[in-house]
């Protein structure tokens, strides 16, 4: 047990680079935005994972699921709370990364590569909250999901893609599978190669400045 | 190598805290601040506005002005994904918010940013039956 506790810390503690600048330390340069941001999303998975005990994937069945674990499941609806809760401010932090990301200069050259990896995770928490809206099948999830769909198919090839999301009808068995199968596989796992990604060309990038 | 200090403890030591914290936060609100449920999905009952995502109302409501608005989305979008490669700053020298030799990203990241605050709150807020303007609160 011991020599796997050595190994976890010490996987984590290769992501992250030996040294670091001081003066990039500073609270008032990162705000620990993506740090923080890091964090909700493992209490998204986290959370996430623990409905999916509960959680039924059927148009027929996905509310009544969520009743009950709102009802019957012992902390289910506190699990929920702070599941929907997280989703928030992963979005909001991601939201405030980028800003700083932006306005520190740190997107530049060489960086750039991290600049699109990062800009990828946001385009995939995105989607990956788009994904979750749906899933309760109620009357909110229904319509802010169909909107949305409405709003895809103003994109160029919009068409093409929503009609690969929802074969049927937003809400109808087909897409409420594809929803649930990105939401809780697809896009959370890409979104962690990502993030490992991300935080190895921190590590790699040692030394430039800007540097977090 | 005198500016540089081992992230083992002092690096560790912030992300530790910040990790801590938040989840705290997390999980002391989420006591109180219940997750939303509208009775169950109904096609026949189609609410009147029909609001998208909170994060994807911005974009609902620029399209709202007209569907060609789309393409400024797109633009946009693709601007920021090039940044590093346009001829606006060149490679950063030092960890610093708002760069002079960055000036206009610095303008275009808060004039964007600003707009989609702004966008969100109008579209939260203020749209009513058939989107029209209202004073929502």
């Amino acid at each position: 047990m011991k020599r796997d506790d050595d190994f976890v810390k010490e996987f984590i503690k290769h992501l992250f680079p030996r040294v670091v600048l001081r003066g990039n330390l500073r609270l008032t340069y990162t705000f620990c935005l993506g740090g923080l941001a890091f964090t909700a999303f493992l209490i998204l998975m986290t959370s996430g994972a623990l409905m999916l005990f509960y959680y039924q994937p059927a148009t027929h069945g996905a509310f009544e699921s969520i009743l009950y674990i709102e009802n019957s499941v012992p902390g289910g609806w506190y699990i929920r709370n702070l599941h929907r809760l997280a989703s928030n401010v992963f979005l909001i932090l991601l939201f405030l990364h980028t800003l700083r990301v932006l306005l520190t200069g740190a997107y530049r050259k060489p960086r750039e590569l991290n600049w699109l990896i990062g800009f990828g995770l946001l385009c995939l928490a995105l989607f990956e909250a788009y994904t979750g809206y749906l899933l309760p099948m109620d009357q909110l999830a229904l319509w802010a999901t169909q909107t949305g769909m409405n709003l895809l198919g103003t994109l160029p090839f919009g068409e093409l893609l929503r009609s690969f999301l929802v074969p049927d009808d937003v809400g109808q068995p087909m897409s409420l599978i594809r929803f649930y199968v990105m939401h809780i596989a697809l896009i959370p796992l890409s979104m962690l190669v990502l993030c490992m990604l991300h935080f190895y060309q921190i590590r790699k990038q040692k030394g430039v400045l800007p540097y977090l | 190598m005198s500016d540089y200090i081992k992230s083992s403890p002092y690096f560790f030591r912030i992300i530790k805290i910040s990790f801590v914290a938040l989840t705290l936060v997390l999980l002391l609100f989420a006591w109180f601040i219940p997750a939303p449920l509208q009775g169950p999905a109904d096609i026949s009952h189609v609410p009147n506005p029909s609001k998208s995502a909170w994060f994807l109302m911005w974009t609902q409501e620029l399209v709202s002005y007209s569907s060609l608005m789309v393409y400024l989305i797109l633009a946009l979008g693709l601007v920021f994904i090039l940044l590093p490669w346009l001829p606006v700053s060149p490679p950063a020298e030092e960890a610093r918010w708002f760069g002079k030799d960055q000036k206009i990203v610095n303008l275009m990241t808060l004039f964007s940013f600003i707009g989609i605050v702004v966008l969100t709150v109008i579209a939260m807020y203020f749209r009513g039956e058939n989107w029209s303007f209202v004073f929502g609160f």
